[in-house]
Order: C-alpha cells, then sequence, then structure tokens
C-alpha cells in the first residue's frame, strides 16, 4: 500500500513533468474536455440561474397567496374553452372574507379584489407612457402584495371606499414621466380621470423577466371602475393563513367559490385558482430542454476530447517506448506503467478541466457584469461534477493506451529507436 | 554461501521468423561465481545480445533453466522478473538511458522507487552513489549539461545504487572515445575489486582486456570460455 502510494506520487511528479514538457500538445489534447467543462457549467449554470431567478420571481407574488381568476394561468393557447365562463365579480373577495370571518377554522386570511387593466396609458403633462398596467383594489391590497414604499403611503379604507381619486406608481412609471421632478403629489391622467400620486413603489424588477411591477398604476377599486367600468378582468387575492398547506387552502377555497356561483356538484368548476406552482410546471420543460442541449453538447465534446487524448497519449506512448523499456529493466512494474500513463491522461484531463472551470466562471461573471438581470449561479455541487467528469474521461481515454504500455516487452522497448 | 550467481543449464532461445525457427540460443552451459569479472564477445548475430537479455532478466528462455542467485528465474511472470530485475541486477547501457528531463539525482534513484524506498532515503542513497563515481558536485545537472563520460557514470551510479548481485554491462563504451572509454572502465575494474560481480558484454577486444574471463559465442553456441 505504502509503495502504492508511492509510486502513484512519483507518477504524478512524471506527468506533471511530462505535460510541462509539451505544453502546447497538452493544451491541444485538453481542448475538447475543456469546451466539455465549459459546457457542462453553464449548461448547469443556466439552469441554476433558471430555477434561482425563478424563486426570486415567485417571492414577489408571494408564496401564500393564491390568485382565484375566470381563466388559469398559461392557457393563453386554449381561451376558447373558458372564454364562456361567467366573469368574477369583486363583490366575491367581500362575501368570502365573511365567510372566512364565520368558521374560525378556515385555513384563509384575507381576501383582496382586484380589477385591472394591461393596456393602460399614463399620461403627465406632454409625458406618455403606455401599456401600463392598472389596477384598482382596496386598502387591504399590500397584506397579499410585496413591494415597499419609497416614498407617501398606500390609501386608506375611506379612500378606497369613496373611490378617491388617489393612485400609487411603480418606480418605471416614476422615472418615466418624472425623470427630474419629485412624483409625489403631482396629478396623472389615466383615461379620463386625474389621480393624485400618494405612493411610489420601490423598484422590484421583472417577474421571470417578463411583466414588471414597476410599471403598474394601483389606484382604489371604485375610483377603477369610475374610470374603466365595471367589465375589466377581476382577480380576487386570497392570503392563506401560515402554516396551512396551499392545497388544503385550494380546496377551501374551491368550496366557497361554487357556494357563491350556487355550482350544482354535477357541474365543473367554473373558474380557476392560480397559484405559483402552476409557473413550475411551464418552466420544467424549458429546463429539461436546456439540459438535453447542454448533456449532448458536452457528451460530443467530451467524446471528442477523450478520443484526442487516446490518441496523444497512444502517440506518447510510442515516442517513450525506450523510457518505458528503460523503466521495466530498472524494475517497473506493469502495474507501475499503467498507472503512470493513467494519472499522465487523468491529468491533462484535469487540467482541461479546471482551465474550463476558470473559463465558464469568467464568462458568468462577464454576462452577470454586462446583464444584471440575467439569472446566474455558479455552485460547488457543478465544480464537482466537472471535476469526476474530467477524471473519468481521463481514465476512460487513458486505459487502452495505459494498457498497451504496460504490455511492452522490456528487452524490445530498449532496442526501440 | 554458495559461490554460484549463475547457473544456466542447456538454456535454449528460439525465435520464429515467418515458418522458420532461429537458434538464437543452442543449448548453452555456463556458470558464473560471484565476484567473476566476465567479457561476453562475439560478432553480431552470434546471440550475445539474447544471451544478455536472459542474464538481464528482461526475457525468459525457451527450453533449459536459468538460476540467478538461487532463484528460477526461467519459470518467472513478468511482474515476478521486473522485481528480479530491481534488485539483482544493475544496467549499463551503451546509449546511456537516461531519463533526459531528469536531474543526476533523479535519474540515480529511480530503482530505488520501483522498489519502493522512500524519498529521504533514496535521494540520501543516490547522493553516495553519484559521490563514489566521482559526481557529487553535478547532482542537479541534466543529463544535457554533462560529456559522454560523465553521463555513463550517472549510469553506473544507477546500476550500483540497488547493490545488486550482478552488473549487466552492454558495450558501455561503445558510444565513447578511447580515453573516456579508459575511464569508464577503471571504474568497472575497481568495481570488481571491491567485490561486485560484472558481466559485460562487447565486441572489441582491447575492452574485453579489462575482464577476467572471456566468452566467445558463435551461431548461439559457446566458442570458447577462456580464463586470463
Amino acid at each position: 500500500m505504502k509503495q502504492f502510494r508511492q509510486e502513484t506520487y512519483e507518477s504524478l511528479l512524471m506527468a506533471v513533468d511530462q505535460i510541462r514538457g509539451n505544453k502546447t500538445r497538452s493544451f491541444l489534447t485538453t481542448l475538447g474536455v475543456i469546451i466539455g467543462i465549459v459546457s457542462i457549467t453553464m449548461m448547469g449554470t443556466a439552469i441554476n440561474g433558471i430555477d434561482a431567478g425563478f424563486e426570486k420571481s415567485l417571492a414577489m407574488i408571494g408564496y401564500d397567496v393564491v390568485y382565484v381568476q375566470k381563466s388559469p394561468w398559461g392557457s393563453m393557447n386554449q381561451w376558447w374553452r373558458y372564454r364562456n365562463r361567467p366573469d368574477l365579480k369583486t363583490e366575491y373577495a367581500g362575501q368570502i372574507n365573511r365567510i372566512i370571518a364565520d368558521n374560525p377554522g378556515s385555513g384563509l386570511d384575507i381576501a383582496v379584489p382586484q380589477m385591472s387593466s394591461h393596456r393602460a396609458s399614463v399620461s403627465y403633462k406632454e409625458r406618455n407612457l403606455l401599456q401600463v398596467f392598472v389596477m384598482g383594489t382596496n386598502a387591504d391590497y399590500l397584506q397579499t402584495a410585496s413591494g415597499d414604499l419609497s416614498e407617501g403611503r398606500f390609501f386608506l379604507p375611506h379612500e378606497s371606499d369613496s373611490g378617491s381619486m388617489v393612485c400609487l406608481i411603480g418606480s418605471d412609471i416614476a422615472t418615466g414621466l418624472f425623470p427630474d421632478e419629485p412624483a409625489l403629489g403631482r396629478e396623472i391622467k389615466l383615461k379620463n380621470g386625474k389621480f393624485r400620486i400618494i405612493g411610489v413603489f420601490r423598484k422590484q424588477g421583472k417577474f421571470l423577466g417578463l411583466f414588471s411591477f414597476d410599471n403598474q398604476i394601483i389606484i382604489p377599486l371604485n375610483a377603477f371602475k369610475k374610470v374603466y367600468g365595471s367589465k375589466m378582468y377581476v382577480t380576487i387575492r386570497i392570503k392563506i393563513k401560515e402554516n396551512v398547506a396551499v392545497t388544503d387552502a385550494n380546496e377551501e377555497i374551491r368550496g366557497i367559490m361554487r357556494r357563491l356561483r350556487r355550482l350544482p356538484p354535477e357541474k365543473k368548476d367554473d373558474f380557476s385558482i392560480n397559484e405559483q406552482q402552476a409557473f413550475k410546471s411551464q418552466l420544467a420543460p424549458i429546463k429539461n430542454g436546456i439540459a438535453i442541449a447542454g448533456i449532448f453538447i458536452t457528451g460530443m465534446s467530451l467524446f471528442v476530447g477523450a478520443i484526442g487524448i487516446m490518441n496523444i497519449t497512444f502517440v506518447s506512448v510510442k515516442e517513450r517506448t525506450k523510457e518505458i523499456g528503460l523503466r521495466k529493466a530498472l524494475g517497473a512494474r506493469r502495474r507501475t506503467i499503467l498507472m503512470q500513463f493513467l494519472i499522465e491522461s487523468v491529468t491533462i484531463c484535469l487540467l482541461g478541466g479546471a482551465i474550463g472551470l476558470v473559463t465558464a466562471l469568467s464568462i458568468t461573471a462577464g454576462i452577470g457584469e454586462m446583464l444584471p438581470d440575467f439569472p446566474i449561479q455558479f455552485s460547488f455541487p457543478l465544480v464537482m461534477i466537472s471535476l469526476v467528469v474530467s477524471v473519468l474521461t481521463g481514465i476512460i481515454s487513458g486505459l487502452a493506451p495505459a494498457i498497451s504500455a504496460s504490455k511492452l516487452d522490456p528487452a524490445d522497448s530498449l532496442r526501440y529507436e | 554461501m554458495d559461490n554460484t550467481l549463475i547457473k544456466m543449464q542447456s538454456l535454449c532461445r528460439f525465435y520464429t521468423m515467418g515458418d522458420q525457427v532461429v537458434k538464437a540460443l543452442d543449448n548453452i552451459d555456463l556458470t558464473f561465481n560471484r565476484n567473476e569479472y566476465v567479457a561476453i564477445m562475439g560478432p553480431s548475430g552470434s546471440g550475445k545480445s539474447t544471451l544478455m537479455n536472459i542474464i538481464g532478466c528482461l526475457d525468459t528462455p525457451s527450453a533449459g533453466t536459468y538460476e540467478l542467485n538461487g532463484q528460477n528465474v526461467s519459470e518467472m511472470d513478468d511482474d515476478e522478473l521486473a522485481k528480479i530485475r530491481n534488485r539483482e541486477i544493475g544496467f549499463v547501457f551503451q546509449t546511456f538511458n537516461l531519463l533526459p528531463r531528469l536531474n543526476c539525482l533523479r535519474n540515480v534513484e529511480l530503482p530505488l522507487i520501483y522498489a519502493g524506498i522512500n524519498a529521504e532515503e533514496r535521494s540520501m542513497r543516490a547522493l553516495d552513489t553519484l559521490q563514489q563515481v566521482g559526481l557529487g558536485d553535478r547532482v542537479n545537472h541534466k543529463p544535457s549539461e554533462l560529456s559522454g563520460g560523465q553521463i555513463q557514470r550517472v549510469a553506473i551510479a544507477r546500476a550500483l545504487i540497488n547493490k545488486p548481485s550482478l552488473i549487466l554491462a552492454d558495450e558501455p563504451t561503445g558510444n565513447l572515445d578511447t580515453s573516456t572509454s579508459r575511464d569508464i572502465m577503471t571504474i568497472f575494474s575497481e568495481l570488481s575489486k571491491a567485490g561486485n560481480t560484472i558481466i559485460l558484454i562487447t565486441h572489441e577486444e582491447d575492452i574485453a582486456q579489462y575482464t577476467h574471463r572471456f566468452i566467445r559465442l558463435r551461431d548461439g553456441k559457446i566458442e570458447s570460455d577462456t580464463a586470463h
């Protein structure tokens, strides 16, 4: 055992020496491994990044908030299936809250009505913003949403009940309409209504890189109805109590909604209960796609890399036939020679793996620098996987040449020129 | 202790070339005692290289027996042979065969690595042995920085480091000029005086003159075996 360790150590020294003596060749040899490791880590980083960005976004809409709406999320391609469902009413929120209050065992906390328009436009003097998200809601809204105010306040119950013409704006709207003056206290125009700004939200970033909470305006529900009419899209936001499972809460909401809608048991639900889980299931195929493409690219480059290393190790065995003969004459056993060449190819691959990791790391850092919004996550398991893959590549590609070296006849090899 | 180091009985080595069998060694009986200083001579094709390979345990006989230091080598497998070579034999080659990337010390150490000796003892013994051959001041030089005679002395140090029972030198002066050859042969003579067993393969008469016994081979057979 001790001798084995010693031989391994010596082999390692020899391998390093050999690689140092053939720098260019070793680098070219390991290029395939470098590319393979870069692609494996970039792929992993992308998947991790998507996950992390996703979690961040989900935190924005809240883990403990579900959304009762006319149609399920992600059903754009099947809109006709839900078109004939009756519209939801904002009054449901109040009714749900009464039911919750009557039932002390309820898993629900509070229901908040919301009515919204995706494509509103807003103007201040000659400035004009299009494609703004405007929602009407009541004073309880903040209990069901994340987001801090950078200045001002949210509207109060009496303001929301009376439909006061006040509003809160996202940070993008504040900078868009008021690039060089304070927004608070100004009056902006939504359709034909003038709203006084009483609060500005802190920047939140994009949700899944698609929808921005910074591009929304919140006004009292009754004011919304006055300006936009009462035919707009309704969402009932329901916050779940702590430590209540989302599935249980969903069941309860379903029961309440069916009661409110007076649906007989044989009829299907004519509403949808949406929660963040829906996004997760939509994300899975994307991640799988990246993983499959990544594994394919990685596999190809590692395969090519392995063949390259095998080839060059064969050449190296041929070139060093005399050296192998000498080592055998001096007492090197088959195992020793085998180990020497195997360690050499593993070392080359490990070096390639390390270079690949550093390259991937710098690319990642570069992307992170250029696109701060792009979700990126470099993880320790990825580093480990890369190194293990490198070692395996080294063993697989080095085995055949190493065996051929170990079987060389010492007398013949010594005479080889 | 038995004074016989090497005993060969009806030893043969055949090669098949196509459908022809070449008898490189044909029924050789030879005995070498400890502390003998022998030259094996013969023209090329006489079988002296084959005999050297067998004596050096680089090859095994096709028939007959070969005993080295009481061990029957004829039946050993590759790894056992490697062990015997490591312990019993110190090789000196015509082409020196030092590893060019290693310095003298590391070159001389090589057999000790395969004997499983730790780094500290290795470099100590290598340094000692290099001093014995007069190269104590060249330990960190690479072979490319040395003259032919110095390189061969490093090779001799490498052959000596394991305290082998036999030093096997294959045309050790073949690549050296006359005066350097003389220096090298002086070293061998001193080693012989110090009690080492040395077998020299050569085709040069004047080199053979340094030894005490000549064995001449021709066509795979012993032509003559004379003391000197």
